[in-house]
Order: C-alpha cells, then structure tokens, then sequence
C-alpha cells in the first residue's frame, strides 16, 4: 500500500469536518488537533490508559531519555473513549503520533490500511526480543509481518470481589470451574446478600472477554480464520443468549439498566458499584472506585461443562507499541520499544499497568516488588497461560480481529441488551444479528 | 476588479464650461478618485473572509459532496462508488432509520416545550419587579452553559440510577429508574436538557414583547377582556414574526445536536441506539468507523432535510406570520 495522506486527502478531512461546520458547529468538538506530529522535532508518543499507567510511562520515558538525550519525546495520553478516534483523525490529517500504544484488536486493521510501520527489520538489531514466546508476537504479526511490539501476556479473566464473596460466607471457586459453578454461585451470592448484590455482570454482550471464549469451547471461532466472515453459527450464539437471559431471570446477573449504564464506563461496572461480586471486565481491576478496599482476585473464564468441550481460554499479547509508517523517526521509535520490552527500569516501572510482562525475565524481575493483588492477578495469568500451553484440544490463538470488528463486537452488545430489555426476543435477534454482520464486515 | 472601468467613467469628454463649472466638476473628479482609487484595498481587507468562505465553506462542502459519492475510510485515497452510499442508507442501515427516528423525536418533542416555556418565561419577566434584572440572568443562564460538555456530565449524574433526581422522587415516596441507561427514557433526558436551556429564545422572547404597543391592551382591558384572551387574541399574533424566528432557529439547532447525546451515552448513542442523534452518528461513522464517505452522505442528507424543514417553515409563514406593516 505505502500510501501517503496528500495534501489533498488531508483536505478531504476538512471536507468532512466542514460539511458539519457549514451546518453549524456540530463536529467542532473534534477538529481541535495540534498539527504538530511528524513534522516537529519531537517524537510524539501516545498512550491511553489509567493515571498510574500514565505515571509509569512517564517515569520511564525519563530514564530512557538520560541515557538518550538526543530524543525528545512529546507525551500524550489519554483514557480509551475517543482514544482512535482522535488517532485517526491525526492520521488523516497528516499528524499522527510517532509512536503509540495500539490495541491488539485493531493492528490488523491499521497495518492493513498501511498506517503502522512493519519492523521485522530491526529484530535483533536495535529491536531486542530475546525471551518473547512466538505465540506472543503473533498478537503484532499481521500477514506475516511485525506491526508491535506486545507488551505482556493478556489473558481473559474474570475479576472477583474476593472479600465480599468471604463476607457472604462464600468460597472462591476453584480455577477449574465451568459455566454452571459460575450460575450456580451467581444464584448463591442473590440469595445470601438478601437480594442486595446480583452474581455475576451481563456477559451475553461481551465479545471478547467471555462470548468468544464460550465459542472456542464450542469449538468455534469468533471470526473466520481469513477474518472476513463470522467463525461461530446461529445455534452457539443462540445457547450463549439463552444462558444469560436464564441467568437474568434467577438474578445471577443485574437488570439490563445496570449493563447499559456501565457501556464504555468503567466507573459504573456491576462490581465497582457493588452491585455484582465477578465482573468480565478486565479493565475493572486498576480502575480504582469503589472497590478499591475490597480484596480482588481472578479467575479463568469457565470452562464448557458438555462433552466434547475444548479449552477456550487463550493468550495475546496484552496491548502493543506501534510506530506509524508516515513518521521519519521509526527508527528512534523501535529504540524505545525495545527499552519497555528489555530495560530493568521500565520493566519495574511498568510492573503489571500493561498486562503480565512478556518474558520470564521481566516476570521475575517485578515478583518480589508486587502488591499482594499484582501477585494474585499474575499467578491466575501464570495458570491460564500454562494450561492453555498444555491443552490439546485448544483452538489456536484467534487471528488479528478484521476491520468492521468492533462493529460487529457492539451489535454484539446491543443485541444481548435489546434481548434483555426484552424489546426483541432472542429469535428475532439472531436473525437480525446474522442479516447484519456480513454487511459490516463487508463494508 | 473593476478598477479600470472606473476610471473610464471618471474620465468623461471634456465639455466647454464656466470655469466654475470646471472646478466644481474637478472637486468631483478628486473626490471620485479618492474614494475609489486603489480599488484593490477593500478587496484586500475582505480577503480573509473570502478565503474563509471558498476554502473553509464552500471547497470542502463540494469536496464532501464529492466524497458521498465515495468509499473514504480517511487513510487511503477515496474509491468512486456511485449511489451506493446513498442506497445503504435506505435499504439496509438499521441504525440510520433509529437514528432519523430519535432525532425526529427529539425535534418534535424539545422545540415546541422548549419555545412554550421560553414564552412562558419571558412574560413572567415582561414586568418591573424590583431585581428583575437578576431573575432574567438566571433564567438565561442555563444557556449560557449551552452545549457545554461539563452540564451533560452533570445531567448524566442527575439521571444516573443512583443520581439526584431519583433521590428528588423518594421524597415522594417514588421508585426512580436508571433514567439514562432505560431505552425507553433515555432520549427523554435530552430533551429535558435541550428544554432546560430555553433562555435563548426567551431572550428574543421577551424584546418582542417590549415593543407590543401598550395602548391595544389598555383598550382591550377596557373591553373586558380576559388575559388569556388578551395573550391569544393580541399577543401571540403581534408576536407571530419572533416565534417564527425561533422556531426556524430552534429547529435547525435541534436537528444538529450533538454534545449531549455524545456526552450522556459515552458516546455509544445508547442504550439501544435510543440517544443516537444523527449528529452523533454521523461522527460515529466519520472518526470512529472510518467511513468517511458514508458519513458524507449522511451530512448532505442531513443539510437536505434541514433546507427541507426551513423552507416549509418560510412557506408555511405566510399563513400564520403577521407583520404589522
């Protein structure tokens, strides 16, 4: 592809913006980019994620900078809402970052387009990934080629408020759990909280934390293998809705008001308002509110409890640093991969606000500085990603999720909550689900 | 520029004349001359409006009509596909049709509260009490924090499941609801928001009623008549031309919304795409779906449909509109 944003592309942008300028200021909210990017002397590096994240990173990236001071690096982070928006409007604009954390649920989409630099060049030059499993850079390698470098093991597990389970009289379930220890504790904590607390968040709309997990065990994927098509049928997605809406009924899981609101709001998470002792949601635990005097441990993702299970669970790459193919400082940028993937400094630095470390090194290297929650995450993560490495009968690791994938990941979600608000029953939206998701990733 | 042909028209055969006439005539040429000489200045001072308006209106207006027509997802360059984005919208878009669906009712809903209770208001205030001045300010306030992203933030606290207003219904005796995250009265929120900030047109409200003549209501007053006869038999139809004015305004501001269904659903438009304004898709479709093309398609739909409504807001004018000229 190797395409480069003209001047006229660039325009194009405006154009857009303006269309909904000339109508009044509608998109002006959005228009207010730097410009800076590629063309100051800066390498620009952005992240998102949560303020010790945003710490970490910056403590770093000063003790990179002593030993490198010939790189100036401008920082920019922010939260995940609007965090691509806001790259690809930069992108387009002919200012996009140098450097950035990437999603490893959209490096293909963004290698594809030709905006992330390939960097199997560098390997074992300036890039050092000794110790990364090649499972592990799968998570960067699209169509062959290395777009990131992955920054820890990122595993699917269900966070659980431990002490309040305790305080019900409950115990935590073994990591060898299934989906009906999950609705059965689920049930057991509605009862014994009095009807206060539900069991376990809505998952009938999560993707990737627990819907494709349940088809793998199916042994079925999310997408296709060439990523273009749906991997899962009809009949799996239609079990899935029906667990959940069996598991609203028995008030294991909240009211469809409590999912909705916590949609892209960490904040309003069933178990960071109380509301739910597991949660799906992974980005809960760092998240902070009002669970932070609660004692967190993790889980797995139950396993299928029919015969002919599979093991669903599976590892990626937590997120990844790209560099962008339009900046003239990938170079500088490799450099700095390489430093998080490698130094002793940003190793600790980091500790797990990126996912379990990437290498036995790192690993060992943060173990003794760890809080006591770090080390109940890391050792259900050390679990996950040991059985999956002994499963035989694990699907391989999920191809690089294709364009239009986030898409299909909120119908997912709408579907599930116009099921649950029972504005549609779960027939009527399987079939609006499977009319609609082959336009989307066809589009 | 028209430099040269004023100058021809200065230039006029020389006629015989008095010498009065000549040097009345050469004090008209001087004038002339200075006042159009260096023709080119006033172009110069206007230029940067001229550039604003190629460059930032009207260029990328064609530009993005141009880009309807395409599939631009922003990082390669946009491929010709004809109608199609157009025909996608209709025939097979779901969320467009739930988009068009909650933006009409948001508009049908939000204006007419919104410019009743402006009218309500501003005649509240169309008296001398003593600190008037201070009970209008506060009224207009609201407005003033218009589409400030900071009032949706607090909106989406107020009518959160745990938010002010549900504690306001348990004083009552009430069970609320978790207003915002309910499909059904999620956009409701909206529009109590947008009927909030009223304080604009009731501002214009209320200088249409300082120049209602005095003298027609004293008469009416003498003739016995009621005030709710007075407000419908006098007021509103003196006041026809400023509640048309708002209502071409409010319309088209309606219509383009976009801060606080943005704000107040995370930007999803949801729960269930019930808050998902046109606007707000558009964007969605523009920054976040990288079709840029499709999102295009959607503003010149938008820009169409909004001409629409205004020009049969000015056709329909001429029925219930009184000038009293």
């Amino acid at each position: 592809m190797g395409h480069q944003i003209s001047r006229r592309t660039l325009f194009r942008t405006a154009s857009g913006l303006a269309v909904a300028g000339a109508l009044g200021s509608a998109l002006s909210a959005c228009s207010g980019g730097t410009g800076a990017g590629s063309t100051s002397s800066k390498l620009t590096m952005t992240w998102w994620g949560s303020d010790d994240r945003h710490n970490a990173y910056k403590k770093a990236l000063a003790t990179f900078q002593k030993s490198n001071p010939k790189i100036k690096i401008q920082e920019t982070y922010s939260g995940y809402d609007g965090y691509f928006d806001k790259f690809n409007t930069n992108i387009a604009g002919g200012s996009a970052p140098d450097l950035l954390q990437m999603d490893t649920a959209l490096v293909a989409q963004y290698a594809r387009k030709g905006v992330l630099a390939p960097i199997d060049e560098y390997v074992g030059k300036t890039l050092d990934l000794t110790g990364f499993a090649k499972t592990l850079l799968a998570a960067g390698t699209v169509d062959g080629k290395l777009y990131g470098v992955p920054s820890g093991i990122g595993v699917n597990q269900l966070t659980v408020n431990r002490s309040g389970l305790e305080d019900l009289g409950l115990k935590l379930p073994d990591r060898e759990w299934t989906w009906a220890d999950l609705k059965k504790i689920s049930q057991d904590v509605y009862k014994k909280s009095g009807g206060k607390i539900y069991g376990v968040d809505d998952g009938g709309g999560g993707a990737l934390q627990c819907f494709e997990i349940f088809a793998r065990e199916k042994g079925e994927t999310f997408f296709s293998d060439d990523g273009t098509k749906l991997g899962f049928t009809s009949a799996t997605l239609q079990e899935w809705w029906e667990f959940w809406a069996e598991m609203r009924k028995l008030n294991a899981s909240p009211p469809p008001a409590i999912t909705s609101a916590a949609h892209n709001d960490l904040t309003k998470n069933a178990v960071v308002i109380g509301k739910a002792l597991f949660t799906f949601d992974s980005g809960v635990y760092g998240a902070g509110g009002s669970i932070t005097d609660a004692q967190l441990d993790f889980l797995p993702t139950p396993q299928g409890d029919w015969s002919g299970a599979r093991e669903g669970n599976f590892v990626n790459g937590g997120v990844l640093l790209s560099a962008t193919k339009a900046s003239k400082k990938v170079a500088d940028s490799v450099k700095i991969m390489s430093f998080f993937a490698q130094d002793d400094t940003a190793i600790k630095d980091m500790q797990l606000l990126r996912g379990i470390p990437p290498t036995e090194k790192a690993r060992n290297l943060i173990a003794s500085g760890l809080t006591e929650t770090d080390k109940l995450n890391m050792a259900n993560a050390d679990y996950i990603s040991q059985r999956v490495g002994k499963a035989t009968n694990a699907l391989p690791a999920p191809v690089p999720p294709p364009q239009g994938a986030d898409q299909i990941w909120d119908l997912l979600f709408q579907s599930n909550l116009a099921v649950a608000f029972g504005k549609k029953s779960i027939k009527a939206q399987l079939s609006e689900f499977f009319d609609q998701a082959p336009g989307i990733l066809g589009a | 520029m028209t430099t040269a042909k004023t100058d021809e028209v200065v230039k006029e055969p020389p006629v015989p004349a008095t010498p009065s006439d000549q040097r009345e005539r050469d004090r008209m040429r001087r004038r002339l001359a200075r006042r159009r000489g260096g023709g080119w200045w006033p172009y110069a001072f206007l230029a940067p409006w001229f550039i604003g308006l190629f460059g930032l209106t009207i260029y990328p207006m064609l530009d993005s009509l141009y880009l309807s027509f395409t599939d631009f997802d922003l990082l390669t360059p946009p491929q010709w596909t004809g109608t199609e984005n157009y025909e996608r919208m209709f025939t097979q878009d779901p969320v467009f049709w739930d988009s068009v669906h909650a933006t009409l009712v948001y508009v049908v809903v939000s204006v007419p509260l919104k410019l009743a209770l402006a009218l309500g208001v501003a005649m509240l205030l169309n008296r001398d009490l003593k600190g008037i001045g201070l009970y209008r300010a506060a009224f207009y306030l609201p407005s003033l924090l218009g589409g400030a992203v900071a009032i949706a933030i607090v909106w989406r606290q107020v009518f959160g499941g745990d938010g002010l207003f549900n504690d306001f219904l348990a004083w009552f005796g009430i069970k609320g609801q978790d207003w915002i995250s309910s499909p059904d009265t999620a956009l409701y929120t909206l529009v109590l928001l947008a009927v909030w900030q009223f304080g604009t047109p009731m501002v214009i409200f209320l200088a249409g009623l300082k120049q209602l003549p005095k003298d027609v209501y004293e008469a009416a007053a003498i003739d016995g008549a009621s005030p709710v006869t007075r407000f419908f038999k006098i007021t509103l139809p003196l006041l026809t031309p400023i509640v048309f004015f708002n209502v071409v305004l409010q319309i088209i501001d309606a219509f383009k919304t976009f801060t606080p269904a943005f704000v107040i659903s995370n930007g999803s438009g949801g729960p269930l795409n019930s808050t998902m304004l046109y606007s707000l898709y558009l964007y969605k479709k523009g920054f976040t779906d990288l079709q840029m093309g499709y999102a295009s398609a959607l503003a010149w739909v938008l820009f169409l449909v909004i001409a629409g409504f205004t020009a049969v807001n000015f056709i329909a004018s001429r029925y219930w509109v009184h000038y009293d000229d």
